[in-house]
């Protein structure tokens, strides 16, 4: 907080070497689509740790943020011929809109009331994909949404795809982390300790919670947008309500109020399943095992139970260190 | 209302109007919960840059005064005037605004942040940097958040919490959290200070300290309000005193005026006692 120096870039320069020697060295098609896959879960959660982990308001209905930024986009490209990158301000647009209505009356609720305001949102947005069969295609899904390309020529490889998804990635890291350390992060921050409190330090929280689920559902669009154009087929199953409890998941699994959690997360949601296919029909079992361990070894999650304790130790050793000098 | 041309590292802004002029003002001042008449028509005035005692026996109607003058409730009947305009109704964060800042019976502190970033959440109002300036962080968001984290410094200091910026508030002992709580109001820069029972759970030093903080609150200009259990520190600081009971306003004065009446003897002690400190008094 008190200087942006090296400590804080450490970690980008570790994501960055990552991402691009995995990048470079992966050949297959199959993996960089599950590399892409992580990258998309990673900007839902980053998207969902905004306002969950920070703002403290949970939503159970996040897929359907997701889902308006994948269909709108792939109505657009593929139905009314629009370059994709001109249906993704659209798509954002939809999803913000979305939220700014929804999210009005909605996040006047709180604790257990919001999480059940934002499920029936979900199930109503997944109905509509549904039950909506002359635009989304049904349940059958939604087929023949164009590639993205750039200047005229298609991003043909999964490799260049992989890259885009990340750099989208890195920047909403570099977004989220400035917003927090920001007076409308510490102010985020505040609602989710005592909303009273923060009412009466002169914090306008019903404004600020609503932009912030607005800025999260556009993130969540942007991530749809993402996901149609790589996959080309969309159906309503992806954005059902168990996504939407997958994410909340990928949040808490890598720790609430951490970005680099929500990164942690969503790897290791995403690649859980594809690991445990080995352990074929107990795969569910074991995946709720890893769950459940987590849970009740590091409750704060995996980055902020390692973090707490070296923060914890730094600061004892500071204290120690003090009368010395 | 503004305070833009003020240094934001400086001490708070005075009080425009003419000193010794009332900042606040209630008028028949109603409020009723569930046909429960928690005030009745209370009215008094708070001269500015004065400490001003809010006392009462448990259940007066203290802190029910305390949430309409802060907009947490809106009065049934009567007028809250703050500098010669109705306040009352107007949200919490628009009064926050306009310079009325209060702490809380029970601390309500951010827990997770730490001492100094709770002081700069103090900052909000008087600060500007939204989600925009944040993402692109120019130079004058930069500039803002160095002062802002200059003047809760600043505030840390001035409360006696200087080496505690770092630690997370919900680890600081309980006298040091009321300490933070007031410098997080402080930081607001307000015009009025509410305090709400800020000795409860003290000890005598730290009650002391307390009482010498105050003062030193009141020294930078500040008007305050105080409700207080603690009668040695009530009429230490306070240059006036109200005493309600069961919703009604039954005494104002002096701190001298108020330990001898009457009224407020029998409110305190039961009527029986009251008697007798009469023929005392006189």
């Amino acid at each position: 907080m008190v200087r942006p120096s090296l400590h804080n870039l450490v970690p980008y320069a570790f994501f960055v070497v990552l991402v691009g020697s995995a990048g470079l060295w992966v050949d297959n098609p199959y993996y960089f689509q599950i590399l892409s896959m992580i990258g998309i879960h990673a900007l839902l959660a980053l998207a969902l740790n905004l306002l969950m982990g920070y703002a403290g308001q949970i939503s159970l209905g996040h897929a359907a943020f997701y889902g308006i930024g994948a269909y709108a986009s792939a109505l657009l490209s593929a139905r009314y011929g629009l370059s994709p990158w001109l249906a993704l301000p659209c798509a954002m647009l939809a999803a913000g809109l979305v939220a700014l209505v929804v999210g009005y009356p909605t996040l006047k609720l709180s604790g257990y009331y919001l999480g059940m305001g934002t499920l029936g949102i979900g199930m109503i947005v997944f109905i509509v994909f549904r039950e909506w069969s002359s635009v989304t295609g049904g349940a059958s899904g939604f087929v023949g949404i164009p590639p993205l390309g750039l200047g005229g020529r298609a991003l043909l490889d999964v490799r260049s795809y992989y890259f885009l998804v990340w750099a989208v990635v890195l920047l909403a890291l570099c977004g989220s982390q400035r917003l927090i350390r920001s007076r409308v992060g510490r102010a985020l921050r505040s609602i989710h300790d005592s909303e009273a409190a923060a009412r009466a330090v002169g914090i306008p929280t019903s404004r600020l919670k609503l932009q912030v689920f607005v800025l999260s559902a556009v993130m969540s669009a942007v991530a749809g947008f993402l996901y149609a154009h790589m996959v080309g087929f969309i159906s309503p199953d992806t954005f059902s309500f168990i996504v939407s409890v997958k994410l909340v998941t990928m949040v808490v699994i890598g720790g609430m109020a951490s970005i680099w959690g929500a990164l942690l997360g969503a790897a290791l949601l995403t690649l859980l399943p594809e690991v445990l296919h080995a352990f074929a029909e107990f795969e569910m079992v074991v995946y709720g095992l890893i769950l459940m361990t987590v849970m009740i070894f590091l409750p704060q999650g995996l980055t902020r139970g390692i973090l707490d304790i070296y923060a914890l130790r730094r600061r004892q050793s500071e204290r120690a260190a003090r009368p010395a000098d | 209302m503004r305070f833009a041309d003020d240094n934001p590292n400086g001490p708070p802004a005075r009080p425009t109007d003419s000193p010794g002029g009332p900042l606040l003002r209630l008028e028949g001042v109603s409020k009723t919960f569930g046909g429960v008449q928690a005030l009745k028509d209370i009215s008094f005035e708070v001269p500015s840059g004065t400490v001003m005692g809010l006392i009462g026996p448990n259940g007066a109607g203290k802190t029910t005064l305390f949430n309409l003058i802060s907009g947490i409730f809106a009065p049934d009947g009567g007028r809250i005037l703050y500098g010669g305009t109705d306040i009352g109704g107007r949200p919490t964060h628009r009064l926050v605004a306009d310079g009325i800042a209060r702490t809380f019976q029970n601390v309500e502190l951010f827990e997770s942040l730490t001492a100094a970033e709770n002081v700069m959440v103090g900052q909000y109002v008087r600060t500007r940097c939204g989600f925009w300036g944040a993402w692109l962080r120019g130079p004058g968001a930069r500039r803002e958040e160095r002062d802002s984290q200059a003047a809760a410094a600043e505030w840390l200091r001035f409360v006696g919490l200087a080496g505690e910026a770092r630690t997370p508030s919900g680890e600081l002992p309980f006298g040091w959290q009321r300490l933070l709580e007031i410098a997080r109001a402080l930081a607001s820069r307000p015009r009025l200070l509410l305090l709400d029972e800020p000795a409860a759970g003290l000890n005598a030093v730290e009650t002391e300290q307390l009482g010498r903080l105050i003062l030193e609150i009141r020294g930078r200009g500040i008007t305050i309000l105080l409700v207080e259990h603690d009668m040695s520190l009530t009429m230490e600081v306070c240059d006036r005193i109200v005493v309600l009971d069961r919703g009604e306003k039954l005494a104002e004065g002096t701190p001298r005026e108020i330990q001898t009446n009457v009224d407020v003897l029998s409110a305190y002690l039961g009527p029986d006692v009251g008697a007798p400190s009469r023929q005392q008094a006189r």
